[in-house]
This record gives structure tokens, C-alpha cells and sequence, in this order.
């Protein structure tokens, strides 16, 4: 008897789905192979491509002055420095918010972007006579370079550096780590434009056409959706959460700049740029899919994204010292975050799933 | 959905709940919608570059924020001591994070050129036995490589490898060129013992371990074979390995030689050995009693925190299949089965009941492992017996996972040294007691072989 029950449970199941479905497909087809494609592409050449370029680009600008500085330290060309660093820093943290392809594959992330910073060591390489030539550099372990030991000799550790405490051996280093930081942002650029065999702006744009990398296009979606829910799980609960539950300074990446809050609202703007298709030419987004299905989850993300930028923003203090004096406004954005990647990660990503192949 | 075919569902449903009401679980046979699930109840479907670093599915509460914490301490960096953050790296290491290692927790690639930071380790040794009947460190080295170090201190060697070309012909004439490794370890810091044997390891993917060390010993045991009693050819013999916490031999489980025998150890020693963090298990730095050696001072990292660098691992679930009823995947299962690859590779192992850790009770899983040690031949051999693994015997390596390597770590590179530079390169260095299965697969047509690596790249 008890089967009968189950088996009709089951028969009554598949009726009720093939009705529902059935209305379903009188109203918009469900994918739309084209504009799906045009969205791959666009997310690749717009977004992704057009962020490495402008990361290297404004990379070469910091080396630029940091040639400068060491030619003529004043205080006029360090603060010069200390600009470019921090709007290569803005590109970077917006390019959080897809951390796939090589720069998670290549160990690009941990050269460029290692927390925290090896003081010891970094100390006993300004005070040995070790010649700082590219290769030497390249070859140092990731807590010796990257962005964080560049903001460390840009801004010093309380912030507090001026262009008459530099040392020659501190200059070298500086001029070292910024041609390894252009290296390797030029080598993450290189990798997504067509230029290169197996670039990654083909292996996204061909998903389910001849990507070795993404067999069909709904794995493409399914991986930018997830770095997007990523990057907020990680901001949220990582960058955010691990500082202010231990109450301890000395997690707080960015702080000599005294620039956390500013990377993390980046990654969020991050994940803005991926859901419009836009970081400088605006280009076919998920949000043109989005909004040709359902309208209501697309003012319930872009509501989220504006929530957490907001909300970021109400942290008025260095990220160190919020942690202490700012708690309601923190545990304000982390609730936030953690609201947009719910709305990513439970709503989005089916939904895409749902419009793709 | 036309109705008629609604009621042929209705059907066959009915008559499979009735066959199979019948029939116990062990019993039942397989049918291809279970193998999706490859890591029963805790399996995932991330297919992209996360696919080998979400949580267990079930895992709630209090134990989900124990792995946020193992998740976090397995990325965090080690600096030189002292340091507000991480102290204690080295003084000598192979790396500075376990992430750096296993990147996206999946599989570590072989040295570019002349890098030393890299994702592969050299485990030494000189013959003779050690404690516990372990392999006998190699003196002024001890058993692993370590090639690079903290500033002022020398790393122990360098180590790269050189390729030379060789050129495998399939039956019917397809030709693969494979690159046949070269170690080469030189520059130092003290001359090589004599007798040094060195065996070049890539790191593995960490996920699904939990459910692999949740397997019943006697399940293993059950699936040895050491005199090949039944003559197929394959023998499969358990390690046997010092288990620091009992104090006593266990069955080997992880690592390309099975050579340790749980997570937390296996995390103990790879914090001690491979960045120089002691650790309540492995309390004395890996340069200890050497010229270049340092006093033991406090651990560099809490139990607590090793411990839940363990339970991350232990929790980190299993991705699905892809396409697993696909016409040529199915296909390429058979294919996968008549070419006796399943010998070794078992597809299907179940774990124990533990009702203290409901999530790895009593799971059916894919791993397509039997957790063994098999002879694989002279070309594979590293020729460095590790406890009862001879030189040629390696342990079966799970392939579940196998075909989402190149989108989570960006390379196709396979075996314990990274050499196959594809799966089909890395069939072919098979031998040994694969030999018979390596030629059945070369004797293939090409159609029968591409639906096989379709296979493998569903898994």
C-alpha cells in the first residue's frame, strides 16, 4: 500500500512539473544561445581584458614615478607614487571579483597580491648587498613583493613615510618590486588578448564552442557567477570578519595605505562591472538577461550591490581601528555583503543555469 | 512531456522501487544516475575553478565555521619570526602556505624551468630502514628536500628537471611523444650522502579525503591481493605506516606512496616538512640536529589550529560528474572496464557508520580507487622504498575529479611527478601490473580510445 501512495506521490509530481513547465515555455524561450554568446563576450572583452589592460597600464604609471621619485625624493613626487599605487590598487580589487582564468591558475594572485609582508626578511634584504635584478626579485618569496611590500615602502607603517626617510638601498627595492609588479600584470593581460594561442578571452567567449577550458556555456556562467558570490564570501567572512572577530590589526591587509575599506568596497564595485558588462565601454551584461526574465531579481541585485557599497562607506575610520570604534557599521556591511552573495549564489546562479545550455 | 510517456515513467518507477525494496544497498546494481553523486550525500556542482573547495553540503553551524577557520589558516602565508602574523616559516621550506602548494585545492604542477617555488617536493632517503620501519633519512637532509629558505640561511640543494622526448606508437600507428624527467638536485649546502634516493612528489588534490579516511580498513584489506591468489595479474597490497598519534603501524592511506595514514598527520607533517611549522605532532624544525639548524622553540601553530586545518580538509566535498549519461561517456565506461583499468581504479567504495560525523557515515562514493599499492613498473619507479612500498609500487590515485583539473589548476599535467602531460600520456607510463590494461588501451581503435578519455573527463 505503501508504494501505491509513493508511486502516485510520484506520478501526481511529474504531472504538476510538466504543467508548470509547459507555461513556462509560452512565455520567453528559456535560452538564448545568441545573447549568450554576446554576454560571454562581452564579460571577457569588456570586463576581464579591459581590466588587465588598465591594471598594467596603471602599473607603468607607478613605475613611471617611482623612477621619478628616485631621480628627484620629494615629498611632491612621493605623494605621486602613493596616487598611482592606490589606483592600481582600485583596479586590482575590482578585478577580484572574477578570479578565474590565469590569474588563479598561472599563481598570479599570491606574486601580486601576498598578505601579510615578511618585515624580517624584508629587512635583511635592504641591509645585504644583494643586487635587486629582476630575476632575484622574481625569484623571492611572495611576502617580498607584490602590492603590499610596494605600499610598505610607499606609505611606511604607520603611514608616515616622507620622501627625505628614503634610503638608496629602500629606492632600488621599490624600483625592483614595481618592475616585477608590471611584469606580471602585463603577463596577466597578455594571457586573456587574442594576441596569445589559447587566450582566455577565446576560452570564455567559445565556451561550448571549442573551449578547452568550459565545455558548454552554462559552465562559463555558472564560473563568474560563483567568483561574483566568491568575492563576497571572501570580503564578508574573510577580509572583514577575521580582523574584526579577533580583534587584531595586524589581519587588516592594506594598511600602511590605510586602504582596506576602499579594496573592499573595489570588490564590490567588482562584481558591479561583471553583472553590467562594463568596466569602462559598456557591453551586453547578465543584467540584459536578467531583466529580460525576471525583473525582480535584477532590482534585488542591484539593490544589494548599492546596499553593501553604502553600507562600506558608513566606515568612516581606518579598517584597524573601525574594528574596535566601529562595530555596528561593520557587522552593517557584512550583513550586507553577505545578503548580496546569498542573492548571487541562491538566485542568480540557478537562474543563469536555467537560461543557458 | 506527453502523458504516455509519463505513465512508462510511472512504470519503470514503480518496478524499480519494487525490485529494489527487495534488494539490500551493497547489493543493488549500479545504475549510472548513482555515480553522479560521487561523493554520496557530500557532493557538489561546481564545475568551475571552486569545484575542489566548497564545504560539505550538510555541514552546519558550529562545524561550518570550524572549516572557515582550517580555510583560513590553509591560505594564510608564513613569514620569518618574529612577525605580528604567521611567524615561524622555515628556516628552511618548500613553501609558504598549504594553498601555495595545492592551489584551488586541487593538483600542483612540475617545476618550470629552474623555479624552486614550486608545487612539487622531494622526498630523500638512504638505504636501510628508519624509526618504525620508515624510509632512513638521508644525513644532514633528512627525508625531504627542502630548496629554499629564509633569508641568511642556505636552502639544502636546488632541484629541476630536464626533459628528453620519447615516442609511443598505438596499434594502429597514432604516435603520442612523451617527455621522459630528468631529476636533477645539485648546489648543496653540505655534499650528498652517499646513496641518496630521491622521489619527486606533485601535491595532490585535497578534497574528498574525509570521506576516503572514512573508509573501513577491513574494506581496504578485503581488496588486497599481495600474492596475486586469484592470478589477474594485479596484486594490491596495503601500506603499512607509523601512526604518530596511536604509536603504532596502521594501514597507509594518503600520500603517492600511501605513506601516511590520516589527514591530520599527513597536515602535521607537510606544516613541518614543507614550510618549517612545527606542530604538537611534529615538534622539532626539519633542520633540527642540522649545521644550519635552530633551537625548538613554542609551536608555531595551536593544536586547535591544526586541528582545523584537518577538519577543513576532512570537510572539503567531492564535485559531481559532468555528462555522465552522455552516449560516449557511457561508452567510454565500458571501454574504461574492458581494458581492466578498473582492476586497480575501483569505481565504487562505501564508507563506515560513524554516527559522531553523520556526514561521512555510510556514504556510497566514486573515488575510482582501491587505495592500494601496485607495481608500476620500471619507467615509474622512483626506486625509494617508502615503509612496505617497494620503489616500483605506487598507491592507485583517485580520478574522481580528474577531468575538472585544467579549469580549477589550469594544466592537464598527471602522476606523482607531473610528467603525463594529458590523460592519455598519463595511461601510457602505466606499467607493471597495469602493463596488460596500458596495452589494451593502445590496442584500442581511435574511437574507442577518445570515448574512453570522454570518460575520464566526466569524472
Amino acid at each position: 500500500m505503501k508504494r501505491l501512495i509513493l508511486l502516485s506521490v510520484v506520478l501526481t509530481g511529474l504531472i504538476l512539473a510538466n504543467c508548470k513547465s509547459d507555461d513556462d515555455d509560452n512565455a520567453v524561450p528559456a535560452v538564448d544561445e545568441a545573447q549568450n554568446t554576446l554576454i560571454l563576450s562581452d564579460f571577457s572583452v569588456n570586463v576581464a581584458s579591459a581590466i588587465y589592460v588598465d591594471l598594467a597600464t596603471k602599473t607603468s604609471n607607478l613605475q613611471d614615478d617611482i623612477i621619478e621619485l628616485t631621480a628627484n625624493p620629494t615629498d611632491i613626487t612621493l605623494a605621486k607614487c602613493q596616487q598611482d599605487w592606490k589606483a592600481a590598487r582600485e583596479v586590482w580589487e575590482q578585478s577580484e571579483a572574477h578570479l578565474f582564468g590565469p590569474v588563479a591558475t598561472e599563481d598570479i594572485d599570491p606574486r601580486i597580491d601576498t598578505w601579510p609582508v615578511n618585515f624580517v626578511d624584508l629587512d635583511q634584504q635592504l641591509a645585504s648587498d644583494n643586487e635587486f635584478t629582476a630575476e632575484y626579485v622574481n625569484s623571492l618569496d611572495a611576502a617580498l613583493k607584490g602590492f603590499h611590500p610596494i605600499e610598505y615602502l610607499l606609505f611606511g607603517k604607520e603611514g608616515e613615510k616622507q620622501a627625505k626617510d628614503y634610503t638608496d638601498r629602500e629606492l632600488e627595492y621599490l624600483n625592483a618590486l614595481s618592475t616585477n609588479l608590471l611584469d606580471l600584470t602585463a603577463q596577466l593581460a597578455g594571457q586573456w588578448l587574442p594576441a596569445s594561442s589559447g587566450n582566455y578571452i577565446d576560452e570564455v567567449s567559445n565556451a561550448g564552442k571549442g573551449s578547452n577550458t568550459y565545455k558548454t556555456q552554462r559552465e562559463a556562467f555558472e564560473e563568474i557567477v560563483n567568483a561574483m558570490a566568491g568575492i563576497c564570501d571572501e570580503v564578508a567572512n574573510g577580509k572583514m570578519t577575521e580582523p574584526y572577530e579577533q580583534k587584531n590589526a595586524a589581519l587588516e591587509e592594506s594598511p600602511f595605505a590605510k586602504n582596506s575599506v576602499i579594496d573592499f568596497t573595489n570588490n564590490i564595485k567588482g562584481v558591479r562591472n561583471v553583472y553590467t558588462g562594463k568596466f569602462k565601454t559598456d557591453g551586453h551584461g547578465l543584467d540584459e538577461l536578467v531583466k529580460a526574465h525576471n525583473l525582480s531579481l535584477d532590482n534585488e541585485i542591484t539593490t544589494n550591490i548599492d546596499a553593501s557599497i553604502n553600507a562600506l562607506g558608513n566606515i568612516t575610520l581606518p579598517y584597524g581601528e573601525a574594528i574596535i570604534l566601529q562595530n555596528t557599521q561593520i557587522e552593517a556591511a557584512i550583513t550586507a555583503i553577505n545578503e548580496l552573495q546569498s542573492v548571487l549564489k541562491d538566485k542568480l546562479l540557478p537562474f543563469v543555469q536555467e537560461h543557458s545550455n | 512531456m506527453k502523458e504516455r510517456t509519463i505513465i512508462r515513467i510511472a512504470a519503470v518507477a514503480a518496478i524499480a522501487i519494487v525490485v529494489y525494496s527487495c534488494i539490500e544497498p551493497d547489493e543493488r546494481p549500479e545504475t549510472p544516475a548513482d555515480e553522479w553523486l560521487a561523493g554520496g550525500s557530500q557532493t557538489i556542482f561546481d564545475k568551475g575553478v571552486s569545484a575542489f573547495s566548497s564545504q560539505f553540503p550538510s555541514l552546519l553551524g558550529n562545524r561550518g565555521s570550524v572549516h572557515g577557520v582550517g580555510d583560513a589558516a590553509f591560505g594564510a602565508t608564513f613569514v620569518s619570526a618574529p612577525a605580528p602574523l604567521n611567524p615561524g616559516l622555515g628556516p628552511i621550506f618548500n613553501n609558504v602556505s598549504c594553498s601555495s602548494c595545492h592551489v584551488n585545492d586541487g593538483r600542483g604542477k612540475p617545476p618550470l624551468g629552474r623555479e624552486q617555488n614550486t608545487s612539487l617536493l622531494v622526498r630523500l632517503s638512504v638505504s636501510g630502514t628508519g624509526a618504525h620501519d620508515g624510509p632512513k633519512p638521508a644525513p644532514g637532509f633528512g627525508l625531504q628536500l627542502q630548496q629554499r629558505s629564509i633569508f641568511g640561511v642556505r636552502p639544502e640543494a636546488s632541484f629541476h628537471i630536464e626533459y628528453s622526448d620519447f615516442v609511443v606508437e598505438m596499434n594502429d600507428g597514432t604516435k603520442y611523444t612523451m617527455q621522459r624527467p630528468n631529476y636533477i638536485i645539485e648546489d648543496p649546502y653540505i655534499p650528498f650522502p652517499a646513496g641518496l634516493m630521491i622521489s619527486p612528489r606533485i601535491a595532490p588534490p585535497v578534497f574528498g579525503l574525509g570521506l576516503l579516511e572514512a573508509v573501513e580498513d577491513s574494506d581496504i584489506l578485503s581488496r588486497a591481493d599481495e600474492a596475486d591468489a586469484d592470478g589477474d595479474g594485479i596484486s594490491g597490497k596495503p601500506n603499512h605506516v607509523w601512526d604518530e598519534m596511536k604509536q603504532q603501524a596502521v594501514i597507509g592511506r594518503f600520500g603517492w606512496k600511501a605513506n601516511n595514514p590520516n589527514i591530520l598527520q599527513q597536515s602535521a607533517a607537510a606544516y613541518n616538512e614543507d614550510m618549517g611549522i612545527t606542530n604538537f605532532i611534529f615538534r622539532n624544525e626539519s633542520s633540527f640536529g642540522q649545521s644550519q639548524g635552530v633551537a625548538n622553540d613554542a609551536y608555531d601553530v595551536t593544536d586547535s589550529l591544526l586541528q582545523s586545518v584537518a577538519f577543513y580538509i576532512r570537510t572539503l566535498a567531492v564535485p559531481a560528474r559532468r555528462n555522465a549519461n552522455d552516449d560516449q561517456v557511457v561508452r567510454g565506461k565500458m571501454m574504461f572496464h574492458e581494458a581492466g583499468c578498473a582492476s586497480c581504479h575501483t569505481p565504487r567504495l562505501k564508507t563506515k557508520t560513524n554516527v559522531s560525523f553523520p556526514e561521512i557515515s555510510g556514504q556510497t562514493i566514486y573515488p575510482y580507487t582501491d587505495m592500494l599499492l601496485h607495481d608500476m613498473g620500471e619507467d615509474l619507479a622512483d626506486n625509494r622504498p617508502d615503509f612496505e612500498a617497494s620503489g616500483s609500487e605506487w598507491r592507485t590515485s583517485p580520478l574522481w575529479g580528474i577531468g575538472l583539473t585544467r579549469v580549477v589548476n589550469g594544466h592537464n599535467n598527471f602522476l606523482h611527478d607531473g610528467r603525463a602531460r594529458s590523460l592519455m600520456e598519463a595511461i601510457l607510463w602505466h606499467g607493471g601490473e597495469a602493463a596488460k590494461a596500458r596495452d589494451n588501451v593502445k590496442a584500442m581503435p581511435e574511437a574507442d580510445r577518445d570515448v574512453l578519455l570522454k570518460f575520464l573527463e566526466s569524472l
